[in-house]
């Protein structure tokens, strides 16, 4: 896969800057497990999103669902004691919903996603801050059970000191399951080949709308999945800021892990690299002293950048020679 | 007159232009005189559109001289060809739907007022004698939107006027008019010509051109083929200079036993022409060209019949058995496989390789549980290859890098693999060169033999001529006819495209 | 309540609709218009939207109602462009004063100014020293933040490494607020106009300071500044948690390096779990503030000014709350009164 090698080369390649820049310290096992677990619950939201920018469309609402879904569970379970499954299946019934009414906003009344998901993004915050009375919703001392999920760590045999953060396995079994059904399965197929022409796959007998809304449905369920990890994970949500530009995060990740917003190309292992690649950014810029930490979203957009052009560079490159052939 | 006596406005001597892979334009030339109506004709990819876009600087040529008046100039931009006298009125109109008529006359050169603001009034009066002079009685500040396709063009027209064009390229002016705007615009060209302007009329429409013409000049494959003078000017003769060549063995057509009914359509309406109903049917192994001119309904047709634009009323049988089609998945469980107009967009999927372009309809057929079956799925691509003659390294090429014949192929051989007992054809060899185009009638020929009925829909009458069993004539969103093979003319095609009854022929 | 609790959930399951009536109204205006003379109309602008705040606006309104006085309450979610657009909207409907907590008060000096030519304003919580503002009702960020150095040292008394914790730096407040904790734990001087980049590693008397960690209100930002503390110094002493929600998340990323009580946390605040970590004695203590009579002092003294009334007016134009030390000592009776003013019930305690 020569898509991922240019990404997987900036990642060891920040990897390694910032395990000599910070004495080592970057691979003490508390900051892995950290870092895991911050790209595990980042990487499930831009897989999700990934599979729409795939079809060509953009979320932008994921941000505002992960607010939803993260206040609105434990204002569920605290605020009106909802039994755990119940409000489980709340959340994830309404990011379902979510993602069907964009989905269908945009083939049926072929709205554009931007605006349709601008909207969401909008709305989903707004309600969440009425229904909350704008106060911060947590699950303090309580739910410490299923909170687990979120916080907890599975040892492994023989290391010492070192455990897996739970989310990691939500990751691994979404990416794997998504990887599989992107690479395996006819839809994945149908859902590359339409992002690439909508026309050309409608005229071979696709069913395009249903696999766009379908994509859509991913991406909300998935964000809704996000915001349970990450309100489990922090305890605490306020409805203002919780999950503000969690989209953008999520966009720049997939973008950096290959995948373009023109459609049809993207791969769950890109992605799930990109992710980790903002990730290690952020902790780097905390762990070494080099870089003030305020101007982190420098850094960040700066290597967005440079690997986005580095990657239509390699691209140019191979294109000539293939031409000068 | 006789065209030896004019004097000579445009000289066009030696061109050659050579895209990837092909010869467009070899050695050509072309002289226009002062006044003159010049028809310039020859088949789809004969040539005649590259080199118009040459003389209007939309491309450049490879070698070869352009000489105005007596002065050979340059022509490298779109600007340089205006500033010598030299419009183009393309096909599709170039206007700004949104702005009034003045506007777009002046569109690029708007004069000024202390330098920057526009000067409305002087539009206005300048506007008002550019229209008289095409015979258009509008009022500049009319929205150019709200005009029929027939004025717009007479806008272009006065457009080119202001330019002081000496020489005006008119590119299949009346493919898109009526008959009584065609004759208005006849009016119009004759008087321009009168007046000095030199004609270069490009069209299909040979009765027309034999109307219109003072001199025709013909292109094949990328060369001049010859000229008629006024007098020499008929149907005939156009044929022949445009051909060049023995039809019948360029066809490799032989009857078909057609045998039974496969699809019959009984009073569809499409939703391009409501007020028409279409009957026909199609029997196994039959070879059925669609006729028509440009805007006849026909690539309507095949995308009712298709399901991407469903029908509004009638019944399509397939089998003997009423098929309710109201989108390409329905179309493909009835057993149709449709090859669309437009390859690039809705053909294929230029970026996939050849192997997942052949596999996209049949995925659905050959899925294992939802999964996809990948050794079936090379199986399947790689055998269409070798079939089709399919001339690339691997079936892992994607198809953007192939020529225009093989994207084709990729295009046929993504139905084949699903063994369709209709095959549509819309313009299968548009844009394909002499080779591609045999073998794919080849490939029309075997697959008629193997019991398959098929469609085609064509703009070279010569196409329709040589390799239908049967052809079906549509003017206007209405089929006005049906010629069995040994009424196949093409004056009795001409006839019924251009709206006239069987009667009269 | 229980039918609106029902109502809400429905509201919730819908996901979608303007919830105007439910949750908390942020204008509440006295039902009986139009019965009496008009009553003046006063604003309280906040600088945030926080559960302090709520604590503020129940002292406001119940200030209104007990001197007759109309009173919205506003928290701005936006930031400073959003806090300036509510500001000039109130001035545009016409409101009679205004109390307001300005984000950048160096930077909206001249905004207070021009909104004191058309209403009332004091300011409260945050002052702008140097415009025209009537009155500042408030404590002393910097004074505050001595206080909350004292506890550090309580905490610590041989000495060791603190990091400290905040939203962000850009609020005068908050910057105070920081400086006082530096100054007590180094031991400086009174002077609340010092200031240290938050970068600087900072070492007197025994104790170093390794910086100032900001995270721009995102509360996942937050909990990784804490962790990656964690990271990088394991041998931390203790850590300074300076905004509301700070505390509780240094609480959570102690918990997963399950480093509860080994490292020392100091709260600023009243957020619950930082009040339940000082039963718990996972938290050392905190130091609060009283937004309840921000909220209730803030209101009156506009009445007072509306009316014409100055008396009340300090020569120094200072109305101070003082912040208050919570350990473990008082802490239940202070949560006790907190929820009694909040009109919740009381949460486990124990």
């Amino acid at each position: 896969m020569k898509k991922i090698v240019g990404i997987l080369g900036i990642l060891i390649f920040v990897v390694i800057a910032t395990i000599v820049l910070s004495d080592g310290i970057f691979l003490r096992p508390f900051n892995l497990e950290n870092l895991i677990r911050r790209t595990a619950l980042f990487g499930i939201i831009s897989i999700g999103v990934g599979f729409v920018i795939i079809t060509g469309g953009i979320d932008l609402s994921i941000g505002s669902v992960i607010c939803l879904i993260g206040c609105g569970l434990p204002w569920l379970l605290t605020v009106h004691g909802w039994p755990l499954p119940i409000a489980l299946f709340a959340a994830v019934l309404i990011s379902l919903l979510i993602g069907l009414i964009h989905g269908l906003l945009i083939t049926k009344l072929k709205l554009q996603p931007f605006v349709v998901t601008l909207c969401g993004l909008l709305m989903y915050r707004g309600v969440t801050r009425g229904f909350t009375g704008d106060q911060t919703q947590g699950f303090g001392s309580e739910f410490k059970g299923i909170r687990s999920i979120a916080t907890a760590e599975i040892p492994l045999p023989f290391v010492e000191g070192f455990g897996v953060p739970a989310p990691c396995v939500f990751l691994v079994v979404v990416a794997v399951v998504a990887g599989i059904f992107l690479n395996q399965t006819i839809y994945g197929r149908y859902l590359l080949a339409l992002g690439r022409s909508e026309e050309a796959a409608r005229y071979s007998g696709i069913n395009t709308d249903r696999m766009v809304i379908l994509a859509y449905v991913i991406c909300s369920l998935l964000a809704g999945l996000g915001g349970v990890l990450f309100v489990m994970d922090v305890n605490s949500a306020q409805p203002v800021d919780f999950g503000n530009f969690y989209e953008l995060y999520a966009i720049a990740a997939a973008v950096l892990g290959g995948c373009s917003l023109r459609g049809g190309h993207g791969t769950i292992v890109g992605i799930v690299i990109g992710t980790a690649l903002m990730q290690v950014l952020r902790n780097m810029i905390t762990l070494v002293d080099v870089i003030p930490t305020h101007i982190e979203f420098a850094v960040i957009g700066a290597v967005i950048l440079g690997g986005v052009m580095a990657d239509e560079l390699v691209k140019l490159v191979a294109s000539r020679r293939v031409a000068s052939k | 007159m006789v065209a030896a006596q004019r004097e000579l406005t445009l000289k066009v001597q030696g061109v050659s232009k050579r895209f990837p892979g092909v010869l467009a334009l070899d050695d050509v030339s072309l002289t226009v005189g002062k006044g003159e109506i010049v028809a310039v004709l020859g088949e789809n990819g004969a040539g005649k559109s590259t080199l118009m876009r040459i003389l209007a600087g939309v491309q450049r040529a490879d070698s070869g001289t352009v000489v105005m008046g007596g002065e050979e100039v340059q022509i490298s931009t779109v600007e340089k060809a205006l500033d010598h006298g030299i419009a183009l009125i393309h096909q599709e109109l170039n206007l700004a739907d949104n702005l009034d008529v003045g506007a777009n006359i002046f569109l690029g050169r708007e004069p000024r007022r202390f330098g920057w603001l526009i000067d409305k009034e002087h539009i206005r009066r300048e506007a008002v004698g550019y229209l008289e002079r095409v015979g258009l009685d509008v009022d500049p500040n009319y929205l150019v939107g709200g005009l029929t396709i027939g004025r717009q063009q007479m806008v272009e027209i006065a457009k080119a006027l202001s330019i002081d064009a000496r020489v005006l390229i008119m590119d299949e002016p009346t493919s898109s008019l009526s008959q009584k705007e065609a004759d208005q615009l006849f009016v119009v060209i004759k008087d321009l010509a009168s007046k000095g302007v030199s004609i270069v009329y490009i069209s299909h429409r040979l009765g027309e051109v034999e109307a219109m013409a003072d001199r025709v000049v013909v292109l094949r494959d990328g060369k001049n083929a010859g000229e008629l003078k006024r007098d020499d000017i008929s149907h005939e003769n156009m044929v022949k200079l445009m051909v060049g060549r023995d039809v019948s063995q360029f066809y490799p057509h032989e009857p078909h036993e057609a045998g039974e009914v496969v699809m019959s359509v009984k009073g569809l309406v499409t939703p391009a022409h409501p007020s028409q109903k279409i009957d026909f049917s199609l029997r196994q192994g039959e070879i059925v060209g669609i006729s028509g001119l440009v805007g006849a309904g026909r690539t309507e047709l095949l995308q009712t019949l298709f399901g991407v634009t469903p029908a509004l009323a009638g019944e399509i049988l397939v089998d003997s058995e009423v098929r309710k089609i109201t989108s390409p998945i329905d179309a493909i469980d009835s057993g149709l496989a449709l090859v669309p107009e437009d390859r690039k967009q809705q053909g294929l999927i230029l970026d996939m390789p050849i192997r997942e372009n052949m596999s996209l309809a049949t995925l659905l057929r050959d899925q294992n549980k939802g999964f996809l079956n990948c050794s079936m799925e090379r199986n399947i691509s790689q055998k269409m290859v070798e079939d089709l003659n399919v001339k690339t390294p691997s079936d892992g090429q994607i198809v953007r890098l192939l020529s225009g014949g093989n994207q084709q192929k990729v295009v046929l051989g993504k139905w084949l693999a699903l063994e369709p007992k209709v095959l549509l054809l819309d313009e299968p060899t548009r844009g394909i060169d002499i080779g591609a185009k045999a073998e794919i009638y080849g490939l029309m020929e075997a697959l008629a033999k193997t019991g398959v009925a098929i469609l085609f829909v064509s703009s070279e009458l010569e196409e329709i001529l040589g390799m239908s069993d049967r052809a079906l004539v549509m003017h206007e969103g209405r089929l006005t006819g049906e010629l069995q093979r040994s009424e196949l003319s093409e004056e009795a095609v001409m006839r019924l495209a251009t709206g006239q009854s069987m009667e009269a022929a | 309540m229980r039918f609106q609790n029902v109502l809400k959930s429905g509201l919730f399951l819908a996901g979608f609709g303007l919830l105007v009536s439910c949750g908390q109204s942020n204008n509440s205006q006295s039902g009986d218009e139009g019965t009496g003379e008009k009553k003046p109309r006063v604003a309280f602008v906040t600088n945030g939207v926080a559960s302090f705040w709520t604590v503020a606006q129940t002292g406001a309104e119940k200030a209104a109602a007990d001197l007759g006085v109309e009173v919205s309450v506003h928290m701005p979610s936006g930031g400073i462009t959003e806090q300036k657009r509510i500001l000039e909207d109130l001035v545009t409907r016409g409101v009679d004063g205004i109390a307001v907590s300005p984000i950048d008060p160096k930077n909206q000096t001249e905004l207070v100014n021009q909104l004191s030519e058309h209403t009332k304003l004091i300011t409260h919580d945050s002052d702008a020293p140097t415009s025209s503002r009537l009155v500042y009702v408030g404590m002393d960020n910097y004074k505050a933040g001595r206080m909350c150095g004292e506890l550090v040292k309580e905490a610590l008394p041989d000495g060791g490494k603190i990091m400290i914790f905040i939203g962000r730096l850009e609020q005068d407040n908050s910057r105070r607020r920081r400086q006082g904790v530096i100054d007590e734990i180094l031991g400086r001087d009174y002077n609340p106009t010092n200031f240290d980049p938050p970068g600087a590693v900072l070492s007197g008397g025994g104790y170093e300071i390794l910086g100032t960690l900001t995270d721009q209100f995102d509360q996942v930002k937050g909990k990784a500044n804490a962790e990656d503390t964690l990271s990088r110094h394991p041998d931390i002493s203790a850590m300074v948690g300076l905004f509301a929600y700070n505390p509780p998340l240094i609480l959570e990323a102690l918990e997963q390096a399950k480093k509860i009580g080994q490292v020392k946390v100091i709260a600023f605040d009243e957020d619950p779990a930082s009040l339940q970590g000082i039963i718990d004695g996972s938290v050392h203590g905190t130091i609060v503030q009283n937004p309840y009579m921000y909220g209730y002092r803030s209101v009156q003294v506009l009445k007072e000014i509306i009316d014409g009334d100055l008396s009340s007016i300090p020569e120094n134009k200072f109305i101070e709350y003082p912040a208050k030390y919570i350990r473990k000592d008082n802490v239940k009776e202070f949560w006790a009164d907190l929820n009694e003013k909040l009109g919740e019930d009381s949460p486990a305690s124990n």
